[in-house]
């Protein structure tokens, strides 16, 4: 097991205290910065905007694992959607993509483990993670060809993969990075 | 800041059913609806929905902005949606369309297959929100995690989704203090200039400590959960929920939904329906 994946003492799928109590911290987390919801604008975009916020979902799937990281993204969307007003499951699909997210960036760690030999590599790792999650969680979003059939496959995929994968990949690769170093010393501060 | 589920529902007869109603119901909704395209059949759906969301008695007053967002928000994307497919998809996927407007430059078509979809999403979306509304606002307080668990879900996943509602309140009040604290330090949160990714830096000053102080709070709540053995053994939950004849006879009434719904779909009996009044314009 890896230094940044210390979160889960009893292995990487396994439901302990700190993994149900850092899921929780995540999700709150997420969905008060949803609820929050800054956007920020993107100069060649109308309709889209970077949530700086996008990044914690990532973060805490690669600092304290897989299963920190689905249920993040999964709960913090589901209830960050509700606290905006959305409703919890008008947009299930995004949740799960949003959980798939947080599940690949914390799996990321264990490939990797040998190469997060120091903190730039673990930051440098971190933002591929971010990026990598993004592209592969969000393939979930065309769970719509069914739920939505008024979408067609270019629709989903011009409307909503496309700008989000894009919005969301720059958010991860900027904040999580930021996190993971600064969450670091704290980690060992605690002895973590 | 108000971040928090305020139990507005309280005493209503929604309110009044056992919690996992209101789950199971919007499940079975969900799964029901998303197999419906005919927007007549969606449109009764939709004030079906809306009958259980009145029971729940939610001040309109307190949801009037979520409503406004939400159906703002669902009418652009459907409009939206309806430009980038021109109307030729789902049933209407390989047929001809009713070409209604032409817009200038690209000569992107409103078409009536277009708006008669677009009609279809915004009922489905309004109708899944309407049914979804009341978990939020019609389960008591501490409901939420039993409720999960007496559905099947682990003991540990139950705790984890109430221990999230119960933090939200105090993270969004964490927030505002960090935003008042760096203010006093010069920093300025709506400062604009610069490019997207420059403006997302700046926000470091207020994601980091927000982030950070939050995990390392979280290591009292890890402590003390440990100190009282939580996960050691079988957990019991003070709260007894009661399942009652009625809250039978909803479900029953929501699953008999679902049957029909999932008839209709495989039977070809929900199609969607073009607007005849858009075709004859």
């Amino acid at each position: 097991m890896n230094s940044m994946n210390s979160g889960q003492s009893d292995g990487t799928w396994s439901i302990t205290t700190r993994v149900i109590v850092y899921a929780a911290i995540g999700a709150a987390l997420y969905a008060v910065f949803n609820y929050i919801s800054f956007g920020i604008a993107v100069p060649w975009s109308n309709a889209v905007s970077v949530r700086p916020h996008y990044g914690l979902l990532t973060f805490f799937g690669f600092a304290f694992g897989p299963v920190v990281g689905f249920l993040t993204g999964f709960v913090g969307n589901v209830v960050g959607d509700q606290l905006t007003g959305w409703g919890a499951f008008t947009s299930w699909p995004w949740s799960l993509a949003n959980g798939a997210a947080g599940l690949v960036a914390g799996l990321f760690p264990l490939w990797m483990a040998r190469r997060m030999t120091d903190g730039t590599n673990r930051a440098v790792t971190a933002a591929v993670a971010g990026v990598v999650a993004t592209v592969v969680g969000f393939l979930l979003i065309f769970i719509e060809l069914v739920t939505q059939q008024e979408m067609g496959f270019n629709a989903i995929l011009s409307e909503e993969y496309i700008p989000v994968i894009i919005v969301n990949s720059i958010a991860a690769a900027i904040v999580t990075p930021i996190l993971v170093l600064a969450w670091e010393p704290l980690r060992e501060q605690l002895g973590r | 800041m108000r971040a928090a589920f305020p139990y507005l529902g309280r005493g209503s007869w929604l309110s009044r059913r056992d919690p996992r109603v209101l789950l199971l119901a919007a499940l079975v909704f969900v799964t029901a609806v998303t197999q419906l395209r005919d927007s007549r059949q969606l449109a009764i759906v939709l004030a079906l929905g809306l009958a259980y969301y009145a029971t729940a008695r939610i001040p309109w007053r307190t949801v009037r902005p979520q409503w406004i967002y939400l159906l703002a928000v669902i009418s652009f994307f459907a409009f939206f949606n309806s430009l980038i497919t021109g109307g030729r998809t789902g049933t209407f996927s390989g047929v001809a369309t009713h070409v209604l407007v032409t817009l200038p430059p690209f000569g992107t078509e409103i078409s009536a297959e277009g708006l008669s979809l677009m009609l279809s999403q915004v009922l489905r979306y309004a109708a899944i929100a309407a049914v979804g509304f009341p978990i939020a606002y019609a389960v008591a307080p501490g409901d939420l995690g039993v409720a999960l668990r007496r559905l099947g879900v682990g003991d540990r996943i139950a705790v984890m989704v109430e221990l999230t509602v119960r933090f939200i309140p105090t993270l969004a009040a964490e927030f505002g203090e960090t935003i008042d604290a760096q203010r006093v330090r010069g920093y300025n949160p709506t400062a604009r200039g610069g490019g997207p990714i420059t403006r997302l830096r700046r926000m470091a000053p207020i994601f980091v400590p927000v982030t950070v102080g939050s995990i390392a709070g979280a290591e009292d709540t890890i402590d003390a959960m440990d100190l009282r053995g939580f996960g050691v053994g079988r957990r019991t939950w003070s709260r007894e929920l009661r399942f009652g004849t009625v809250d039978r006879l909803v479900v029953a009434a929501f699953v008999a939904f679902l049957g029909l719904a999932t008839f209709l779909n495989l039977s070809g009996g929900s199609q969607h329906y073009l607007l005849p009044f858009l075709v004859s314009a």
